[in-house]
């Protein structure tokens, strides 16, 4: 039977559910700027009604939950576009630094190539002086101090590179720990029907920040989330994370393992994807022409070489190292030669003759194996090498942009808006005030009702 | 609909690209190049290495091109001075084949010939930074000896070519026996002729001894004309290597040049929209309901 207690316990009620949806609001309010947050509703619900007689009388009201407003599909967009972002962020940031070795044109290789053949031709205008031949085998020597110092550059590079490699693998591991056990958390809130909110949270920020270590794929089980890296290497299955290890190859490189299966090229996003792209694709095929460089200049100039006499009345040597191309030419790359008289200028034996300069300088114009000349192979390394930074920025670019579009999407649903928990927080303070003033008003009638008896 | 309620990060991003806009324009302003590094257009780096080699290049031949320059002055003051010196020894000559001479005349006229003998082998030994500019391409020896009144020639008859341009050459030198031993002509041939007709005294061979110089001088002067000619090549050569160099300069400038008023337009629109994010940001970021809650 409806009465003044039943009215006294349904303002408590009502009480006790606006106290804690000031205790969102104000949670909403405190994390406004928490990163990866999402806002809180309370969720009100009408408690069951009783019958009495005919009549269906209502029962006050129950805060039923706290609910996080998350839109899970979005999320995974975010993560997906993360992974993307932070490859060419962090391959941009190192093909940076492979493109500063071949921005300047008046200095590094293609610039002593030119000069050496130019000391050369300023050779066959006087071809018994002996400070113009130094001036060639300087020319020659600096030629092989900068493919030494490019190649050693690229390697020091390959060294941050593997060096992050093995940063970006501990740091995904110990996300990994942490997903894991959150996942279990999770698994538990979940199996009581509750809403793990804030756990939940937690583990998309972690989730976000191993997006931008690797390639995460993302999958939702009964245990939780199931993630998975590569080629759909587990990283994470319920309670139970698997860690990566790193390896040294025979090359030098750090190479990534799961369970001792090698997963290097698998991986393809984020920082660890962009490293090794970086490492294992970009740097080598730089290193390998100017292999082809190094190598064919050397093997041709030696050819030219031998056809000559030089001043001692001997045939020519070889002039350069290495004497067959191959790997390693740039790296190996280095003047045989110290004697200024053992440059074969001559032809016909006789001092006086430069009939071999001509042959030596028809080398800056002659093919090498990949079909350029010298000239046209280094602008095409050029072309190569800046044609990769600027895709690699083009899509930085890009993906900043749809992943910020998406981040903005992600806030418009899941952002606190404190002008909303202004509003809310009104909202329930005057629901509490209008149940305290009710439970005064019950408090008077039930005086009248005591005092109806009294004299 | 619900719109995103912290736009931060938003207004951040905006603000760095206009600030990356403003950066770009004015390290293109301050280098006065377009293209900075090779991504910031990779084919047109790609073609500007090509320019400056060719460039380097054509600096390279200019230089051969000034230092054979030098080379065929030498060469060609050298023989004027051997003309000179043929045309006393032909004064000398004429004097001693038509005036009744002493004996002691015809002695100082012997004399005045050897002299000229002498001077012109001298001449002939020429060096220019050390390489005896006549001697073919045996350049570390003097070609011409004189020994008991005769001239042997040393050196070679080895031609020298240089490069002064892609695809063009040019001869450096002349040997030695092709300007003075020529069968037409032969300098030494015609002096020494002339020594051994004043010797004798024989009047008729002084004669013809004399006629030969003659026409000695004139061969060299037809071999002297190689200097003049090759100068005047050189000389076109240059022009056509500078108006290269010109027009490469300027394709560079096309290629990787900045368009100075481009890019100040694109440097104040940078400031422009920089200042008007600033601006549009503080005001936006401000209010909130809270703030119209008293």
């Amino acid at each position: 039977m409806g009465g003044l207690t039943s009215a006294l316990i349904m303002s408590a009620q009502a009480l006790l559910a606006d106290q804690g949806a000031l205790e969102v609001t104000s949670n909403n309010i405190a994390n406004v700027n928490t990163p990866g947050y999402s806002r809180e509703v309370p969720i009100y619900n009408e408690a069951t009604p009783v019958q009495l007689g005919s009549l269906l009388v209502g029962q006050g009201v129950t805060l039923k939950s706290i609910d996080s407003i998350r839109d899970r599909l979005l999320e995974l967009r975010v993560i997906d576009e993360q992974q993307q972002n932070s490859n060419a962020e962090t391959q941009l940031g190192f093909l940076n630094q492979v493109q500063a070795l071949f921005s300047n044109t008046s200095q590094g290789i293609g610039a002593d190539i030119t000069a050496f053949f130019n000391k050369l031709n300023q050779l066959s205008t006087d071809p018994t002086s002996i400070p113009s031949r130094q001036a060639v085998l300087t020319a020659a020597n600096n030629l092989a101090n900068d493919f030494h110092s490019t190649v050693a550059q690229l390697a020091s590079i390959q060294t941050n590179l593997n060096q992050t490699v093995v940063q970006s693998v501990s740091a995904i591991n110990e996300l990994t720990t942490q997903i894991a056990s959150l996942n279990l958390q999770v698994g538990t809130f979940k199996s009581l029907g509750k809403d793990a909110g804030a756990l939940e949270d937690q583990r998309n920020q972690l989730i976000n920040q191993l997006s931008q270590l690797t390639d995460v794929h993302v999958t939702t089980t009964e245990q939780g989330v199931s993630l998975t890296t590569g080629n759909g290497t587990a990283l994470v299955v319920g309670g139970q994370a698997f860690a990566l290890q790193t390896s040294v190859n025979s090359a030098g490189a750090q190479e990534v393992f799961s369970l001792g299966q090698d997963i290097t090229s698998s991986i393809t996003g984020g920082q660890l994807g962009g490293a090794i792209a970086v490492r294992d694709t970009t740097i080598p095929s730089v290193v390998s022409q100017l292999d082809d460089l190094a190598g064919g200049i050397a093997t041709n100039f030696n050819a030219a070489h031998h056809a000559g006499i030089d001043l001692n009345g001997a045939a020519g040597q070889d002039f350069f190292s290495p004497l067959v191309a191959g790997p390693g030419s740039a790296k190996n790359f280095a003047v045989l030669i110290s004697d200024p008289k053992a440059i074969a200028a001559s032809s016909d034996g006789s001092p006086g003759s430069n009939g071999n300069i001509a042959n030596l300088l028809a080398v800056q114009d002659q093919n090498l194996p990949s079909g350029d000349t010298p000239g046209d192979a280094y602008a095409g390394l050029i072309s190569d090498v800046g044609n990769a930074a600027a895709q690699a920025q083009a899509e930085s670019q890009a993906s900043s942009l749809s992943l910020q579009q998406l981040k903005d999407q992600r806030q418009s649903i899941s952002g606190v808006s404190v002008d909303e928990e202004a509003t809310n927080l009104i909202r329930y303070q005057h629901a509490f005030a209008a149940a305290a003033r009710v439970i005064t008003v019950v408090d008077q009638l039930t005086q009248t009702v005591i005092s109806m008896g009294s004299p | 609909m619900r719109v995103n309620p912290n736009p931060t990060d938003d207004i951040l991003a905006t603000l760095f690209q206009t600030q990356q806009a403003e950066q770009t324009a004015l390290q293109q302003i301050s280098t006065g190049k377009r293209v900075n590094q090779p991504s910031d257009d990779p084919a047109a780096a790609a073609l500007y290495a090509g320019d400056v080699a060719t460039e380097a290049r054509i600096d390279q031949y200019l230089q051969s091109v000034s230092s054979l320059r030098a080379q065929y002055q030498t060469g060609d003051s050298t023989l004027a001075s051997v003309v000179t010196a043929l045309n006393q020894a032909i004064t000398l000559g004429t004097q001693a084949a038509n005036g009744p001479n002493s004996a002691g005349n015809l002695q100082q006229l012997l004399q005045g010939v050897q002299a000229v003998l002498s001077q012109v082998v001298q001449l002939a030994n020429t060096s220019f930074h050390g390489s005896f500019i006549f001697a073919g391409t045996a350049t570390t020896a003097p070609p011409f000896t004189l020994a008991n009144g005769v001239v042997t020639y040393n050196g070679n008859s080895g031609i020298n070519y240089s490069e002064i341009g892609d695809g063009t050459s040019v001869q450096v030198n002349v040997p030695g026996d092709q300007i003075f031993q020529q069968a037409s002509g032969n300098v030494f041939g015609a002096l020494q002729q002339l020594v051994t007709a004043l010797q004798n005294g024989d009047k008729t061979a002084i004669g013809t001894a004399t006629t030969a110089v003659g026409a000695s001088l004139q061969e060299l002067s037809v071999q002297r004309s190689f200097y003049g000619n090759s100068m005047n090549q050189l000389t076109g050569d240059e022009g056509a290597l500078n108006q290269l160099n010109l027009n490469l300069k300027t394709q560079d400038t096309t290629l990787v040049g900045v368009d100075l008023s481009k890019a100040a337009t694109d440097l104040s629109m940078a400031q422009l929209a920089h200042q008007a994010t600033l601006a549009a940001s503080a005001k936006v970021i401000q209010p909130t309901l809270l703030d119209y809650l008293r």
